[in-house]
């Protein structure tokens, strides 16, 4: 019950407490077939013309259940002063490593509330990556395939919004907040899988504000679907069942907009998290998560350390700590962490070597990303750099291993393919393969 | 279907009698060549009373073996595959279906309510057929088909909307575009100076496609309906064509450059900037064979020759061996090669024997009005691809070439075809149905939109073509399919007529638009109903809506306040129907 009221909805529509929350939180799709469809906020919308699922939709989507947070470190986290320091090195920096709550695994001292969920995460320290400057790094580590392809290839929050949607939920399934880090979209998958951007601390844009009052939306709606019905009866076609659709899921988020809405419970979270917009935008993927909605990524701008790398990262850690380990609390507590990944990656590492400004560089060559919750065997390191940080030592991980561990984590066929025109286009590139040994 | 077909008979005939299109089968052939000037001519009918014009087509038509217009050929061969494929006929287009198609598809927004109007209520039994020919002599014309074949050609997003050869700046290339339709120039002409890039504002090709595995991949998709980008990295698994066909034809535009021309403040202006396109006299396409060179380790590459797809290996002369490339400073064009390799590729393009070029362009501009190719999607010519209704497409591409290449005769045959005003109801699902059972369902393109709005909301037609998408409308409105062409709605674009300022500020009363015309008539609801479904819709309400509508509009009183909130609530409904986002 607690949880529900939390999301400051009222659930009249729910009939059992034990429901999934993720499953009490949308419309059943019998009642749309039968002609009267309740959205979150229990009101009924009526249902339009005749209004299905058009079958490649119901056909395609396998659902999963699963759901991925994505934190991405816009500008490129460094993974010496981070996962994988290297102390007395003349590359390991000022940062001192601590002791977490698993034997074996040291981080960095400016994660100190994250050091008490190392026991969650699996820490890839042997990323390989091969696009090394901003646009070009955030297109392959959003896509799985690089950008210079000149191909609209689909980021990985549309692949997993098309694969682990619920279809019949009022919110959007791909949410986007902060730097946006990749803007390559929904690409080949489509306007349905686009991602939906909220401001940096989460905050809903304004055009989700209905411009007409409550009751003037509901007259004009009503006036829509009978015209809508009368033009359906004898134009079966899909195109129009996708706009129909498409309509009922607008009017459907508007009305569930208050999900978005977080500031009451904000001011009791805040303390944890931050009161930071990345603090409140991890909270807000929590309640959105919560909603049912498969995938959301927040975005930390200001990791581009080119110079004064260490005051840099000291200040982003201060943000990150208390955001990410609250956010992986709370989903521990609510028993959500099981079903869902929580992924931490940038474009790219940065250099093992110091320069002049007192900043590390780009680097693609042997750096870190950090894996926890649904599907991943939590509390382990995986593969490793060298003495110095300069090369994988052991255990290499490409760009393709990475997604299709993902990919697998949350259910879903990393070598799914669709096709552009006649091209047809694989979730990940040919060859890649899961790494067994971090799922769970 | 009895009653159907019957009517579908009746209208073939009646069809018959379309000018223009029939010239040429009670006057001879030489005639052809007229309906390719600018401006059709007249009629020469036009004196004659349509009863009269009917029995000389029937008295002439009947009994001439093999001078059947393209319209009867298009209208045989559809017909003969919905019997194979045991498909019911469909029935006729109504009037306002008909309108709101041929007006969108010709001249790419909706009719005015005047226009609609005055076609609704022409009881000419030719109106079709010289709506068709005056839409074609229309000056929106040449925009319109720019609009389609700029995107065809340079697609929406291959580069940043934004950026310097994005669509938002590539305003040269479709007005040098609209130019050559509208002259009608024949197409082969336009696609020869496309790749020769002499003319201003059409060397945005070349500046989109920057380099020559973009060129090749673009060129061999637009021009020659294949899709031979795929043997660039392994030989392609259905199709004849290998590595060295890829490589053989990028060879023809490795030498080819382009450079920003800078600092022309009378050019550089909104429509974006300009660019020159030369060719170096030497520069090859390089490929990787499966042989280590000992010196680099790394597999050696050799320079491939180039070959003309599916042809012959170019007879090219030697370039001198002193021969060195001079330096170039920044914006400057090399010197103009002694040898063309780009030039002997366009000889070739539209040459008489070239295998593709027509076949293409004849799939491709009846995709455009059909919904869908014979061959399907329209680049995927090749081995594997059987076209849906081959004897037409080849009478296409045979006719296309005995007239020259004339687009405008080439669309009229099309659209003037019962095939082309089938019906849009029936039981079919499908958006496209391949064999063309009901008319094509395809989503407003942005550009359609942009337009077709101030027209729907009495802005008039200067508005419409002053406006043009918007970033947001771009962004929201302009990509609404998945990658197979398949409509996918999404919220954003529904957010945007809800809640968007830009749509809503059209719905308020304002300067003689439509909604101001509905507040201040002093008709009654229903009249006021009728016109605002012949504005936006371009038909009459049915008895129904307009009862239902009237009863909306009125509920508050004559309070100017509530009504004009409930008139954007119509307005509202309407444009956010599926009827008025699709044209079918």
């Amino acid at each position: 019950m607690g949880a529900r009221e939390q999301l400051g909805i009222p659930f009249q529509q729910v009939t059992s407490m034990n429901q999934n929350l993720h499953q009490a939180n949308h419309v059943s799709r019998r009642a749309m077939l039968k002609g009267t469809v309740v959205t979150a906020g229990g009101m009924a919308v009526a249902n339009w013309g005749a209004l299905f699922h058009s079958q490649t939709i119901a056909a395609e989507a396998k659902r999963s259940g699963k759901r991925c947070i994505m934190l991405y470190m816009e500008g490129g986290a460094s993974q010496i002063d981070t996962f994988d320091m290297k102390p007395g090195r003349p590359t390991g920096g000022p940062f001192r490593p601590i002791k977490t709550n698993v034997d074996g695994i040291q981080i960095c001292e400016y994660l100190p509330k994250m050091a008490r969920h190392a026991d969650k995460l699996a820490i890839i320290r042997s990323m390989r990556t091969k696009s090394v400057d901003h646009g070009i790094g955030g297109y392959h580590m959003h896509t799985c395939y690089p950008s210079s392809e000149k191909f609209p290839h689909a980021e990985i929050g549309a692949m997993i919004a098309k694969y682990c949607e619920n279809p019949e939920s009022d919110l959007p399934s791909f949410i986007k907040m902060g730097s946006p880090g990749c803007t390559a979209g929904s690409g080949y998958l489509g306007p349905n899988y686009e991602p939906f951007t909220l401001g940096t601390d989460g905050q809903l844009p304004g055009f989700v504000n209905p411009g007409v009052p409550l009751a003037v939306q509901d007259r004009r709606a009503e006036l829509l679907k009978s015209f809508e019905e009368r033009f359906a009866k004898q134009r079966p076609a899909e195109p129009f069942a996708s706009h129909r659709e498409s309509e009922l899921r607008t009017i459907r988020l508007m009305r569930a907009r208050k999900a978005f809405d977080v500031e009451d419970q904000w001011n009791k979270a805040r303390d944890r998290y931050g009161n930071t917009p990345f603090g409140r935008g991890c909270f807000t993927a929590l309640k959105l998560a919560e909603a049912g909605v498969p995938f959301v990524e927040i975005g930390q701008v200001g990791y581009d350390s080119h110079n004064d790398n260490f005051p840099v990262h000291k200040a982003n850690l201060s943000v990150l700590d208390p955001a990410w380990s609250s956010l992986l609390q709370d989903l521990h507590d609510r028993g959500m962490l099981k079903d869902t990944l929580v992924v931490w990656t940038s474009e790219f590492g940065r250099t093992p070597a110091i320069n002049g400004q007192g900043g590390r560089d780009h680097f693609g060559r042997a750096w870190t990303v950090v894996l926890a919750g649904g599907g991943i065997k939590g509390g382990q390191l995986y593969g490793a750099s060298d003495r110095d940080g300069f090369e994988v030592a052991e255990k290499m991980v490409d760009e393709g291993a990475y997604f299709a561990t993902i990919y697998k984590a949350l259910g879903v066929n990393h070598r799914a393919k669709h096709y552009l025109g006649t091209r047809p286009i694989w979730a990940t590139p040919e060859g890649s393969k899961p790494i067994e040994e971090l799922l769970a | 279907m009895g009653e159907t077909a019957g009517r579908h008979g009746c209208e073939v005939l009646r069809s018959d009698v379309v000018p223009g299109s029939r010239r040429a089968k009670i006057e001879g052939a030489q005639v052809i060549s007229e309906s390719r000037s600018p401006t059709p001519p007249k009629s020469f009918l036009g004196g004659l009373p349509s009863f009269a014009a009917l029995i000389l087509l029937v008295a002439f038509g009947g009994n001439r073996v093999g001078a059947a217009s393209l319209s009867e050929t298009i209208d045989r061969e559809i017909k003969a595959g919905w019997e194979r494929e045991k498909l019911n006929v469909p029935a006729r287009s109504s009037d306002s279906v008909f309108l709101r198609r041929i007006y969108l598809d010709l001249v790419g927004m909706i009719p005015s309510y005047e226009e609609t109007t005055s076609f609704l209520a022409d009881t000419d039994p030719q109106k079709r057929a010289k709506l068709i020919d005056t839409l074609l002599a229309d000056s929106r014309y040449g925009r319109r088909q720019a609009q389609v074949f700029d995107l065809a050609m340079l697609t929406r997003d291959h580069k940043l909307v934004d950026g310097p050869v994005g669509y938002r700046n590539r305003g040269r290339f479709r007005e040098w575009l609209a130019k050559q339709f509208a002259a009608n120039e024949p197409y082969d002409r336009i696609a020869a100076k496309v790749l020769q890039a002499e003319e201003d504002g059409s060397q945005l090709y070349f500046a989109v496609y920057g380099n020559p595995d973009e060129m090749v991949a673009g060129v061999s998709r637009f021009f020659l309906g294949t899709q031979i980008q795929c043997a660039q990295c392994h030989n392609h698994p259905f199709e004849n064509w290998t590595q060295k066909d890829y490589h053989g034809m990028a060879a023809f535009f490795a030498r080819t450059v382009s450079v920003e021309v800078k600092e022309k403040p009378e050019i550089a202006n909104v429509k974006g900037k300009q660019y020159l396109v030369g060719e170096k006299t030497v520069g090859e396409a390089f490929f990787s064979i499966d042989k280590i060179d000992p010196k680099t380790k790394k597999k050696e590459t050799i320079p491939i020759p180039p070959k003309f797809l599916l042809g012959e290996v170019l007879n090219e002369p030697a370039t001198p061996k002193d021969f060195v490339e001079p330096k170039l400073k920044p914006g400057e064009l090399p010197p103009k090669p002694a040898f063309s390799r780009r030039e002997k590729f366009v000889e070739w393009l539209i040459g008489k024997d070239n295998p593709f070029f027509a076949k293409a362009t004849a799939n491709r501009v009846w995709a455009q009005f059909m919904g869908r190719g014979f061959v399907h999607p329209v680049d995927d010519f090749g081995s594997s691809s059987t076209p849906s209704h081959p004897k037409l497409l080849t009478a296409i591409e045979t006719e296309l070439v005995a007239h020259k290449f004339d687009l405008k005769w080439l669309i009229r045959e099309i659209v003037n075809s019962q095939a082309y005003q089938a019906a849009d109801l029936g039981e079919v699902k499908e958006a496209l149905p391949k064999f063309f059972e009901r008319a094509p369902v395809r989503p407003l393109s942005v550009e359609e939109l942009a337009a077709s709005l101030p027209i729907a909301m009495g802005l008039g037609g200067d508005a419409a073509l002053k406006t043009e998408p918007n970033k947001q409308m771009l962004e929201y409105l302009g990509k609404p399919t998945d990658g197979q062409g398949r409509f996918q709605g999404s919220l954003t674009e529904h957010l945007f007529f809800h809640n968007g300022d830009g749509f809503r500020g059209m719905c308020r009363p304002n300067k003689g638009n439509l909604a101001e015309k509905l507040l201040t008539g002093t008709e009654d609801w229903s009249q006021k109903v009728d016109r605002m479904f012949l504005s936006v819709l371009n038909r009459p309400p049915a008895g129904e809506e307009r009862e239902q509508f009237a009863q909306y509009l009125g509920a508050d009183g004559k309070d100017p306040k509530q009504a004009t909130q409930r008139i954007e609530d119509a307005l509202w409904v309407l444009v956010s129907s599926s009827e008025f986002r699709f044209n079918k």
